[in-house]
């Protein structure tokens, strides 16, 4: 019948059809209640053979897991893909979770724990062994994202960072004489100069509600805090307002061009030159490179521009972690996987090898594979970029616990801005109230 | 099988009077071959709608932000935010409008179709049968993406037309949509259509010829008339379709500027239980199936009284 067949079309594939977005991602292990105060459970090795489920959509990932599955004939892991967080499978574990049938371990980023925290989704795996002395193996800004801030407390193990910087079309720039821009004052006027040529400085995403996040990140706002208690919403303070307005100028004087993201189209327009610059983490390397395959060796990467002339400060877009579910029969096993996944020289290369990810461990920032020119961007060592970037990311930026439907209905705002109807600063300010009702709704207590 | 012989034994009884005046004698038999469509209607239907009932008159309690969630009961709350909610009713309208165009336009060409191939002017039947039957067995989702890419300003092979008229626009895209919709859904009503013409006895044909009728005006008089029923069936079908409409939407929302999180109703139901809010969504479910329901009935009275005019 047309409904059944509709909607069981819908169910299968939409998800892969949407989610080609290449955010970096991780899995993480919680386990026990959402509760500080929750005693840390048992974290007990299982005796005989086990077998774990682990849901990611990190290209590459198999082959990492094969060379576990190798080495642990006794943990033997199943991979399962599937499209990045947002584009389905935050909703499939969600639907999973109250289903009670989640796989064992799962891909989430940083952004999206709160929320699968507040769903009591993440076991805490501070009992588990190694986990808590993991701590110091890890960025720490990357560590306070899975911890909440509590002390006694793991809920995922951090696998990547995704620190900002500016891609750029090098040949193109030289070829023009346009100077790199260092501040967002000069990008705006390359903007000017880049689009007397015909082209575009850069493409402003609608639905990339993170990477716009990101750039709030670095001029120094954040979007939720949480006193313990209350959670406080702040989409449309001075610092986002500033991003907005900006951003918003740009896309008023059509000099950045408004193609919706992830999209052939949007593609197209890199791979053809006609979008010069992106502003973003340090996985979308690979992003670059399979959406605009013929542009190799042209690109570069420069520090994110600055807000104020001799700053130094930078975003961060993505990044994930790997979580255990609540529900896992085997928490100890899935922590040491998740362990060795993101903090493993051998995983961390092969990772960093097929999705350009950036480690979260800082072990991994030390692997030779970071330190190797990338042909794709003329040989330049790019990870040496991302690093002096990471070390400019404000620990302070917290995520809030429906981020799926804050990023959804900023964005729904940002589509009508794009096409003319409204601004940037208005979709920010009813996803502000959006984001409140959504709190309410959910009983989480929060601050007017 | 414990099941069949219990539901046997308690109405034996009355079972004597009934089969009397029913002549109802296979009472056992027929119980066995209705069990199997029982329970897999009640597993599959009566229980899902049951749960999503229940799941909307829940609202959530907890204590602190990462409290333990309880799950309480909150009356008809979540219909009152149902009902305040703007965007789900705009959505609402938006698949109506679609609805009142998209549904006559599609009926209309899947008519014609079917009375092009019933009719004896028309020669190679089966591949037309078959070439306009071929877009339904596409994938709603695979159709969507591929009127996508040609829709698309820069990479469509039809470029020289939608560089200068963007199908995607927030004026056009309803309509896009629509055309996708027609598209994929055209061969499997006319096929409806159709099989129900050739239904219709040929004598019934023969009598208008010796009568003078001609082709058309035997499409008029005798076929559209004693295919009314199906017609009308396709109609409900469709009506159903679009207000649930989902996969098209949801593909477009990523080519388009201007389809959002609550461009249909289901798109808006799908929105929010990823939030994840499932109480919430299970009454907008609740409630636009209740429309659906509402809808599907009035056109039914409705066509109901005509046809007894």
């Amino acid at each position: 019948m047309r409904m059944n067949k509709r909607a069981a079309t819908v169910a299968l594939l939409s998800v892969a059809a949407v989610g080609l977005a290449g955010c970096s991602s991780a899995d993480s292990s919680p386990d026990s209640s959402g509760d500080a105060a929750a005693a840390v459970g048992d974290c007990a090795p299982s005796t005989g053979k086990v077998d774990l489920t682990f849901t990611s959509w990190i290209p590459g990932m198999e082959d990492v897991v094969a060379v576990w599955n190798e080495q642990n004939p006794d943990i033997q892991v199943a991979v399962q893909t599937g499209p990045n967080g947002n584009g389905g499978t935050y909703q499939n574990f969600f639907n999973q979770l109250k289903a009670g049938n989640a796989p064992d371990l799962g891909q989430i980023e940083y952004d999206a724990l709160p929320n699968f925290r507040v769903q009591d989704g993440l076991m805490d795996l501070a009992a588990c062994d190694g986990v808590l002395d993991a701590q110091e193996d890890f960025v720490d800004w990357t560590w306070g994202q899975v911890n909440f801030g509590e002390a006694d407390a793991v809920y995922a193990i951090p696998q990547d960072s995704g620190p900002m910087a500016m891609f750029y079309r090098a040949d193109l720039f030289e070829a023009n004489n346009i100077a790199i821009p260092t501040t967002w004052a000069e990008y705006a006027t390359a903007a000017e100069q880049v689009r007397a040529t015909g082209g575009y400085i850069t493409n402003f995403s609608q639905s990339d509600i993170n990477q716009f996040a990101g750039l709030v990140w670095q001029a120094g706002g954040t979007w939720f805090q949480n006193d313990g208690t209350d959670w406080t919403v702040d989409l449309t303070s001075a610092e986002s307002t500033k991003v907005a307005d900006y951003w918003q100028d740009l896309v008023d004087r059509d000099l950045v061009s408004v193609n919706p993201p992830w999209t052939t189209e949007w593609d197209n327009a890199y791979n053809t030159g006609s979008d010069w610059t992106w502003n973003s983490a340090a996985w979308g390397a690979n992003s670059i490179m399979s959406g605009a395959p013929d542009t190799a060796g042209k690109w570069a990467v420069a520090p994110s521009p600055q807000w104020e002339a001799g700053d130094a400060a930078s975003g961060n877009w993505g990044g994930s972690s790997t979580a255990v579910f609540k529900g896992s029969e085997h928490p100890y096993e899935a922590a040491q996987f998740a362990l060795w996944l993101n903090t493993s020289d051998e995983s961390l290369t092969l990772l960093n090898k097929s999705a350009n990810l950036y480690p979260a461990a800082k072990s991994g920032l030390e692997l030779p594979v970071l330190k190797e020119g990338v042909a794709f961007y003329g040989d330049q060592p790019i990870y040496d970029v991302f690093a002096e970037a990471s070390g400019q990311v404000s620990a302070d930026f917290v995520w809030g616990p429906t981020m799926t439907q804050t990023y959804n209905d900023v964005s729904d705002g940002f589509k009508a801005a794009v096409s003319g109807q409204g601004t940037l600063s208005e979709a920010l300010a009813t996803g502000q109230d959006s984001t409140i009702a959504a709190l309410e709704a959910q009983a989480i207590p929060v601050k007017k | 099988m414990s099941a069949p012989a219990i539901v046997s034994t308690a109405p034996v009884a009355r079972a004597g009077a009934a089969a009397k005046k029913t002549g109802v004698k296979h009472r056992r038999a027929i119980l066995t071959f209705v069990l199997p469509f029982g329970t897999l209607f009640a597993l599959f239907y009566l229980v899902p709608i049951g749960y999503a009932i229940q799941r909307s008159l829940l609202v959530i309690e907890r204590d602190g932000t990462f409290g333990q969630a309880r799950e309480v009961f909150g009356g008809l709350s979540q219909y009152v935010l149902v009902f305040q909610n703007g965007p789900f009713w705009r959505s609402i309208a938006r698949v109506l409008t679609f609805g009142a165009v998209q549904v006559p336009v599609m009926l209309g060409l899947a008519l014609l179709f079917a009375l092009l191939l019933d009719s004896p002017l028309l020669r190679g039947k089966k591949f037309f049968r078959l070439a306009f039957f071929v877009p339904y067995a596409v994938p709603g989702v695979i159709a969507a993406i591929m009127w996508g890419f040609l829709y698309s300003p820069k990479l469509s092979p039809f470029s020289a037309v939608t560089e200068n008229v963007d199908f995607m626009s927030a004026d056009l895209v309803l309509w896009s949509i629509a055309n996708v919709v027609t598209w994929v859904y055209v061969g499997y009503n006319m096929l409806i259509i159709y099989s129900s013409l050739l239904a219709i006895p040929t004598e019934l044909y023969e009598a208008a010829r010796l009568d003078g009728a001609g082709q058309v005006r035997i499409a008029w008089s005798i076929k559209i008339p004693l295919i009314m029923p199906a017609i009308v069936l396709t109609a409900i079908f469709s009506i159903i379709g679009t207000l649930q409409l989902l996969a098209e939407p949801q593909v477009f929302r990523s080519f388009s500027s201007a389809v959002t999180s609550t461009f249909t109703p289901n798109l808006t139901v799908y929105s929010t239980s990823s939030i994840p809010n499932f109480n919430l969504a299970a009454a907008f479910s609740v409630v636009l199936a209740l429309a659906t329901f509402v809808l599907s009935f009035t056109f039914l009275k409705f066509t109901a009284r005509k046809e007894a005019k």
